[in-house]
């Protein structure tokens, strides 16, 4: 029976709770192996485990669970060892990497911030900010609508000019909030929303970094700022070749 | 896809924010080569929203109506609203009904224009104003 794991945490660190069940259908008990000082959280990996809403909510519930009281590593989705052995294995093969990721994240926890534009709020703004958008849409309407061509026209002016509006929000956001947090960790760029960045915060000082987010939203009202958290440190366990430098403070150094 | 009102949820377990966490759940998080993954095929999708805006055509149309229908709905000047519209027509009898409203409608976007533009900016985004303004224009009829 191969094993699914889904974090890594210190063997001091309380248990996690006696009917805690993870992935699969019915849900797997979860059970922790102790390897020295560490111990990872795992359980049995069912057959043909998919990335399906139950288990990844199963996931991310075992995660919040097992790291309510202390610092957990979280694996990413779907990490199936091909038994207990592996995994203790691991643990016991890279030990000092995990604890001194453990003692790094100790006490932080993730929020992570995605922001959109309320469309017609933003819509406003380009309109008031930019005589040439005005000018073209007062054109259009008095013209019935516009043709074609104008109608183009008008709609390739005020794309460009929202998205000049997303760049710069996005660096509003980061910046607003980056001053709370302990680390930063931009996520990829999507279509879905102008800026998705993750930061690493103080358990005790979340208040304050909601705060911040909440004066954000106050200040400026077309920005739609969605905030997740506490949540595992997903974002921060490894600090990954791909993360330009200086997005990482505070982490970098650790890794050596 | 589900609009969540911005709290945080204790834990971040909660199914709501589901959609907002998937993509740490499926793309952080540490990974370790000595274990295999799940396969992910199919998993994109999910990450598709609808609120794309990309330089196409289609996009263009979208944004170019936006505004044709932003000012008329919650300009800076009250905009007629139904019930005005229906007024307007009365009183201009003869003229026909398209026209009347038509007209009326583009007399109302020069004005929002030309406040816009003497209120220096002072047109901020109001996004929620848009309730009042049929009634308020009413009272300033009568």
């Amino acid at each position: 029976m191969s094993t699914y794991v889904y974090g890594i945490t210190a063997a001091s660190h309380p248990t996690v709770p006696e009917d805690l069940t993870g992935v699969g259908d019915p849900a797997l008990p979860v059970r922790v192996l102790t390897v020295g000082e560490l111990a990872a959280i795992v359980s049995d990996a069912p057959e043909g485990l998919r990335p399906k809403r139950r288990d990844l909510l199963a996931h991310q519930n075992v995660l919040s669970e097992a790291g309510a009281d202390g610092c957990i590593l979280p694996m990413r989705f779907g990490s199936v060892a091909p038994d207990d052995d592996t995994v203790t294995g691991v643990l016991a093969e890279r030990s000092e990497h995990y604890k001194e990721r453990l003692r790094t994240l100790d006490g932080k926890v993730e929020y992570n911030v995605k922001a959109t534009h309320d469309e017609e709020a933003v819509l406003h703004r380009v309109m008031s900010d930019n005589p040439d958008v005005r000018a073209m849409t007062e054109a259009n309407r008095k013209a019935g609508g516009g043709s074609y061509e104008d109608r183009l026209r008008l709609g390739e002016m005020v794309v460009a000019a929202v998205k000049a509006r997303e760049a710069e929000d996005a660096g509003l956001v980061q910046s607003a909030l980056e001053p709370l947090a302990d680390a930063i960790s931009v996520g990829p760029e999507s279509s879905g929303w102008l800026a998705n960045v993750s930061f690493l915060v103080e358990r005790d000082s979340a208040a304050s970094f909601l705060e911040a987010v909440d004066e954000l939203r106050k200040a400026h009202p077309h920005l739609d700022l969605r905030v997740n958290g506490p949540l595992p440190p997903y974002s921060f366990v490894d600090p990954g070749p791909a993360e330009p430098a200086g997005t990482t403070v505070g982490i970098d150094h650790a890794e050596e | 896809m589900t609009v969540v009102p911005a709290q945080q949820g204790g834990g971040g377990g909660g199914s709501s924010g589901l959609y907002d966490v998937l993509e740490l759940v499926l793309d952080r998080g540490l990974v370790i080569d000595a274990f295999v993954r799940v396969s992910l095929v199919g998993i994109e999708i999910l990450k598709i929203d609808v609120r794309v805006v990309v330089a196409s055509v289609d996009t263009y149309l979208r944004f170019a109506e936006a505004c044709n229908r932003l000012d008329l709905e919650s300009g800076p000047n009250k905009s007629p609203g139904l019930p005005d519209v229906v007024g307007s027509i009365t009183e201009s009898g003869a003229r026909g009904k398209s026209k009347g409203a038509l007209s009326g409608a583009a007399e109302t976007i020069s004005d929002a224009f030309k406040q816009a533009r003497e209120g220096d900016g002072q047109s901020e985004s109001r996004p929620r104003a848009r309730k009042s303004t049929a009634s308020r224009r009413k009272e300033e009829q009568e």
